[in-house]
């Protein structure tokens, strides 16, 4: 009788310990088939881990490709919507497609953890919706931190920046502000579109070496990188330093000669020396047996985490109680510190990183090294670069 | 002057591998009577085979060319026998339309499997530069042209001095009087579209070098390769490679001289096309 009532008891308390904790199904839609996608994928899956580890929280994740489409992605969280009946959608990596899912989300009403999304269109698409909550900086932010890098370089002695941006919606917005802003800073400017993917890059390079510029700044895709890098050798265009804004540099770029002495600008690299760079570094490299330098695995990660240290707050699976816990997260990241503000425009309530995030690298020897700001550089900037 | 003179160097070398893409295309149309909109995966192909051997052995991509063209050859081959010549006597929308099918198929294999990133090799050549007077000439499409230079001689030498050459063109020329004479045209067919492959795939090992690697590399050379044979006339052969130098040409000039002439660069193909289609109607009323 005895061994029955310990039997009951030990039930009793398992059966406790399942309702304490508080399991949640969260939708998760990137573009799967990309590096930044798949990057940002295994970072949620790492923080998931994580949380549920904590033993306080349990998070399901139920994975949606939004094939960087929005064609593909409004039906993918419709479904996550409608069949799997999720109230948390983690997503939102091109802003394009954001955008797209912008009517949908509002539709649906799940509380919505973007992770890219920079142009300031999907800001504007999300301003009226409360559960909106944008980790990634705007693209305003990208702009003044790549001023700020422009200034140094200013004082460093550049003073002709070529601009080479493509013609589409990424590369053509904005351009004229961009343009105006170097102006203010000193710098004369001449600015060329070019079509992304053609490869051609011979005659417009051809014609600005009567500009002769110290910086050849190009915003345009990874497609991009190679034939730029090489024409401008092939010209003999020799600026003093080539820097590129691509959302993502292609695979292998940094084994290729030609990338040497190249600055971009990004959020994260794994030599970044914080605490809590480190020990997503080393919980990545266990997990996945390597290290990655896309900086929209941490994102995922970051976002993983606070969630989990909402769902643990509010002690319930309401998407409200949890997005007011959300609110207040204060946490160390591997970016530096994350808590949501208003949007510099005012347009969105809970905004996490800014422009402090970003930081210029320059391909070296191999692999991309933190060279701007000082105080996070990890090697001094080479300039004039080597081309 | 030296301006112009280097832009037109950019333009004449620009044109041997536009040369390689349109030759492979026009064969496809003018021997097969096929519109190909799959050429371009075949080109796509050619640039993955060169990046696969290149990671895998450390292989220089122009050393893979060999192996790329017998590859995409038999690729080809494979096409003709098991889509294309079974709609040989379809209206031509429904060839159109199952050449375009195979292009949307060929690029969402190569996404499952390579995933939609841009990959690059890695060669000391890359960068490198002759200069001579002033003028700068970039190895790698020096290169590329030479090849294509060599090639398209092969080819034009094939067929104009072998009997299978004759019979290509004689084909090309009319579908049914060869056959009364002889010639297997199948087998002719199964040729054309097969070489039409395997220059698709020595241009995408090219494009690795030049470029890069993903799956949709190919898609703007094929729209160029399109205007090309437009010009050049549908499955006149002879005249791809005087299109493809004056479309190249076209297309350094407006990039150099037209303000924001980058910009510019397609519209440039896409007027040809429509310049050519008109007057050719017109001459023909």
């Amino acid at each position: 009788m005895r061994k029955v009532w310990m039997v009951l008891l030990a039930v009793l308390g398992l059966a406790g310990l399942a309702l304490a904790q508080t399991t949640v199904r969260v939708g998760v839609l990137l573009p799967i088939s990309t590096v930044a996608g798949k990057a940002a994928l295994n970072g949620v899956q790492l923080g998931v881990d994580q949380v549920n580890a904590g033993g306080k929280v349990k998070i399901e994740l139920v994975v949606v490709d939004d094939g960087n489409a929005p064609a593909t992605a409004v039906p993918a969280l419709t479904k996550l919507m409608t069949v799997d009946r999720v109230d948390i959608v983690i997503g939102g990596l091109a802003s394009g497609v954001t955008f797209a899912l912008s009517g949908p989300v509002k539709q649906y009403q799940p509380l919505f953890l973007c992770i890219g999304a920079a142009s300031s269109v999907v800001e504007q698409a999300f301003s009226d919706y409360n559960r909106f909550f944008h980790y990634h900086p705007w693209d305003y932010h990208n702009v003044a931190a790549a001023l700020e890098f422009f200034k140094y370089l200013y004082d460093s002695g550049a003073r002709r920046v070529a601009i080479l941006y493509e013609d589409g919606p990424f590369g053509s917005a904005g351009i004229q502000t961009y343009r105006q802003q170097l102006e203010r800073q000193g710098y004369t400017v001449q600015a060329e579109p070019f079509k992304s993917g053609s490869g051609s890059f011979t005659a417009i390079l051809t014609r600005l070496k009567g500009f002769r510029p110290d910086i050849l700044y190009w915003i345009g895709y990874d497609v991009d990188a190679l034939p730029i890098a090489a024409q401008t050798r092939q010209v003999g265009l020799e600026p003093k330093l080539i820097y590129g804004a691509p959302p993502a540099w292609p695979t292998g770029f940094e084994k290729n000669n030609l990338s040497n002495d190249i600055a971009g600008m990004t959020a994260w690299l794994p030599s970044v020396a914080n605490n809590e760079s480190r020990r997503f570094v080393n919980l990545y490299r266990r997990k996945f047996g390597e290290v990655t330098d896309e900086y929209m695995a941490p994102m995922g990660y970051v976002i993983a985490l606070s969630l989990g240290r909402a769902l643990e707050a509010a002690g319930s699976t309401d998407k409200d109680r949890i997005a007011a816990e959300l609110a207040k997260v204060q946490m160390d990241t591997p970016f530096g510190p994350l808590s949501f503000k208003p949007s510099d425009t005012g347009r969105t309530r809970f905004q996490g990183f800014n422009q402090s995030i970003w930081l210029q690298f320059q391909y070296l020897e191999g692999s991309r090294r933190p060279v701007f700001p000082p105080n996070r550089a990890a090697r001094p900037l080479r300039f004039p670069g080597n081309y | 002057m030296e301006l112009l003179l280097q832009t037109l160097i950019n333009g004449i070398l620009a044109a041997g591998i536009y040369a390689l893409v349109a030759s492979g295309l026009a064969l496809a149309v003018g021997v097969v009577g096929i519109v190909n909109f799959a050429h371009g995966e075949f080109t796509m192909i050619g640039a993955f085979i060169a990046y696969l051997l290149f990671v895998g052995t450390g292989l220089d991509p122009f050393l893979s060319l060999g192996l790329a063209a017998l590859v995409l050859f038999g690729v080809g081959a494979i096409t003709y026998l098991g889509l294309i010549r079974p709609v040989l006597a379809a209206p031509e929308l429904n060839q159109m339309l199952l050449t375009f099918g195979l292009s949307v198929a060929l690029q969402n294999i190569a996404l499952l499997l390579f995933g939609a990133d841009t990959r690059v090799v890695s060669t000391s050549y890359q960068g490198a530069t002759l200069s001579l007077g002033g003028l700068s000439f970039g190895v790698p499409p020096l290169l590329a042209f030479g090849l294509s230079v060599v090639i398209l001689g092969a080819l034009y030498g094939f067929l104009d001095r072998t009997r299978l050459g004759l019979a290509v063109r004689a084909v090309a020329q009319n579908r049914l009087a060869p056959g009364l004479l002889g010639i297997e045209t199948q087998r002719v067919y199964l040729l054309a579209f097969g070489l039409s492959a395997a220059l698709a795939g020595v241009a995408g090992v090219m494009l690795s070098v030049m470029l890069y690697a993903s799956p949709t590399v190919g898609f703007a050379y094929t729209l160029k390769a399109f205007a090309i044979i437009v010009m050049a006339g549908l499955g006149n052969l002879r005249g791809v490679v005087p299109a493809a130098i004056i479309l190249a040409l076209a297309e350094a000039l407006v990039s150099t001289y037209l303000p924001g002439g980058g910009g510019w660069v397609e519209a440039v193909f896409f007027l040809v096309i429509f310049v050519a289609l008109t007057w050719r109607s017109w001459r023909a009323a």
